[in-house]
């Protein structure tokens, strides 16, 4: 029992990390309706950013996550700009749109490789690292490490602004809109592009601040993003396409089930774990947990 | 219906050329004294071309055909190989036994896929096929009999009426390439009997438009299924030949940039044509190998050919999405649309 509860815990700093990956991947594919395939690039991007301010300006976390998640932004918009908007000017996004999305992210992932090296980098030690007591079961203690929990606030004060955002400002409400009919918001006047570009600043920072976390956590690589692209798109699948309450459920769950399977089953089979639940859930409730039901596209 | 021309020529013709310069890479070495004029290196890669066009000729079916994008079919390639792996190594059978085996293998295994097909569409059925490759490529690392990261080493070169396939040419590889440009005919042959057969006229029709194939009396679900089962079937046997002629197997044949460079050499060949499939898997396995020398040659620290193919997809997506032997654009850009 207490194993068990630590491996959920220990699970929840992964599983808000996954929830803004995933939250990325949901809002553009609302908005814009492709699968950005480059958003683990930009959450690569992002964690290679906050390498390079804490190590070279020695900022502290903070300030460093910020300029991450700027640039995680900045690189989104780029993509969009550059990839996405020509296309969707030609009105050809649904049938080129995924293979630009492949193209982007290979430039990106390879040339991150040309330019860092395979070699993994770490972090400097950002905040101090111990275990944080949370309780006593039957004299054992149930332990949380202090770099998770900074996480787990990070991730939660993140969500709060974003539902914030969207909730209480116009251009987050015309968001909301946007992802349920694009086009009858155009008729109502509302810029689509900037709409547009709102929104892939918001996946780009989000993705930037998720590679950020892990960053802190483990040794940053460029083809890291491949793997947590896809598991962030699982996350975001499992909540609901649409849905960012079901993106951060989706996210916990999912770093929580593979603590699980490392602990309880085996470590070989925690990166699958995620995949097999995103092809069951698929297949069996493609509207997820909490999503809404999206329109059968034939 | 007009018949696909290649360079003007008819298929029979287009075949019987390419048999003879195919005869001449692997026998000129015989007649002439001195030194070899065909590098064993140009052979290894003329066969690896090979193998590449049969993988994009069998994904045609899926993604060309019934215009349905999967990015795992390095899945049903790498169950051929393994099968093909395993069943020597541990059972010592005979290689040509091995190939209708793993065949029937991928064969099993793509009904389930083809069923999820049935379900989801366009961006969904992407990542369930990735997805999908990628559980496949987990479960190959994680179990121990199919030799984990490192995979299955030491395959022996199979035999044909006696004769080791390594001895049938003047080098080890022009045996290969003998087999292997026969296969890609026969798939070729049955891929262009198939598209002007009922069977490719249903697959138009479910491409064009799914709610009125299904008014017309077109059992869909039938026909999905047959496009997935027949593409998992040729890659499959490609699987099987990549295991001997590599003598090994790893994970890496499972690897999510296979599944994407099959698909990938299927849009940049155009898809539907069957020229442009065997120009797209040749173009895909060339232009690497050609920038990794230059990459040697310059003394460059990294590989530039992943950027360039970055750029190549985008570019081709911007200036010419049907790909190069592709239908005209307004055809692709109706059906593409989900």
């Amino acid at each position: 029992m207490l194993v068990f509860l630590q491996q959920v815990i220990n699970g929840l700093a992964q599983g808000g990390i996954y929830s803004l990956i995933a939250i990325g991947w949901t809002t553009v594919f609302g908005i814009v309706g492709v699968i950005n395939w480059t958003h683990g690039e930009v959450y690569m991007l992002g964690a290679y950013t906050g390498y390079f301010v804490t190590t070279y300006l020695g900022l502290p976390m903070i300030p460093a996550l910020l300029i991450s998640m700027a640039a995680g932004a900045l690189i989104a918009m780029a993509v969009d700009q550059f990839g996405y908007k020509p296309l969707r000017k030609k009105g050809v996004l649904a049938a080129t749109g995924f293979i630009t999305a492949l193209g982007i992210s290979t430039i990106l992932r390879y040339t991150a490789n040309a330019v860092f090296t395979v070699n993994p980098k770490a972090y400097p030690e950002l905040v101090e690292q111990k275990l944080i007591t949370i309780c006593t079961i039957s004299g054992q203690p149930l332990t949380i490490s202090s770099l998770h929990l900074y996480i787990l606030i990070g991730t939660i004060i993140i969500m709060v602004c974003l539902e914030l955002f969207i909730k209480h400002t116009l251009t987050g409400k015309a968001m909301l809109a946007a992802s349920q009919d694009m086009q009858t918001l155009g008729l109502m006047g509302v810029n689509a592009e900037k709409l547009i570009k709102v929104t892939f600043a918001i996946s780009g920072a989000l993705g930037a601040a998720a590679g950020f976390f892990i960053g802190t956590i483990y040794a940053i690589n460029p083809t890291m993003g491949a793997l947590a692209g896809l598991k962030g798109w699982s996350c975001a699948i499992l909540g609901g396409i649409g849905s960012i309450t079901g993106s951060l459920v989706g996210g916990i769950i999912l770093g929580i089930v593979e603590n699980l399977t490392a602990g309880f089953i085996s470590t070989g089979y925690k990166d699958a774990i995620g995949f097999a639940v995103m092809i069951l859930v698929l297949l069996i409730k493609p509207s997820g947990l909490m999503g809404y039901k999206f329109e059968e596209k034939v | 219906m007009k018949r696909e021309r290649f360079l003007g020529k008819n298929g029979k013709t287009a075949f019987l050329g390419s048999a003879v310069l195919v005869l001449l890479i692997c026998y000129i070495d015989k007649f002439h004294g001195g030194s070899a004029w065909i590098p064993t290196y140009f052979q290894h890669v003329l066969v690896n071309c090979l193998i590449a066009a049969i993988l994009a000729l069998g994904l045609n079916f899926v993604s060309g055909y019934l215009g349905q994008t999967s990015l795992g079919h390095a899945a049903f390639y790498g169950i051929g190989a393994y099968t093909t792996a395993v069943l020597l190594k541990y059972t010592g059978l005979n290689f040509w036994i091995t190939i209708p085996i793993g065949l029937l293998l991928a064969a099993l295994i793509s009904i389930p896929l083809a069923m999820a097909s049935l379900r989801v569409k366009g961006q969904f059925l992407i990542v369930i096929t990735y997805a999908f490759c990628e559980i496949l490529r987990f479960v190959a690392i994680n179990t121990a009999a199919l030799g984990g990261t490192a995979g299955i080493p030491g395959l022996k070169s199979p035999e044909i009426f006696g004769i080791k396939i390594t001895k049938l040419a003047s080098t080890s590889k022009g045996g290969y390439i003998l087999i292997l440009f026969l296969i890609t005919a026969a798939v070729a042959f049955f891929a262009w009997k198939t598209e002007h057969s009922r069977i490719g006229y249903a697959f138009s029709a479910i491409r064009e438009d799914e709610i009125a194939a299904v008014a017309m009396g077109i059992n869909t679900r039938y026909y999905k299924i047959l496009a997935m089962v027949i593409s998992a079937v040729i890659c499959s046997i490609a699987g099987s030949f990549q295991a001997v002629f590599a003598s090994m197997v790893s994970p890496e044949l499972l690897n999510a940039t296979k599944s994407i460079s099959i698909f990938t050499m299927v849009v940049i060949g155009g898809r539907r044509s069957i020229k442009g499939m065997i120009l797209g898997g040749i173009l895909l396995t060339i232009l690497p190998e050609l920038f990794h020398s230059v990459k040697d040659i310059a003394g460059l620290p990294f590989d530039p050919w992943m950027i360039l193919y970055g750029f190549l997809l985008v570019f081709m997506m911007r200036f010419r999405p049907q790909g190069i032997w592709g239908a005209d654009k307004k055809e692709t850009v109706q059906t593409e649309e989900e």
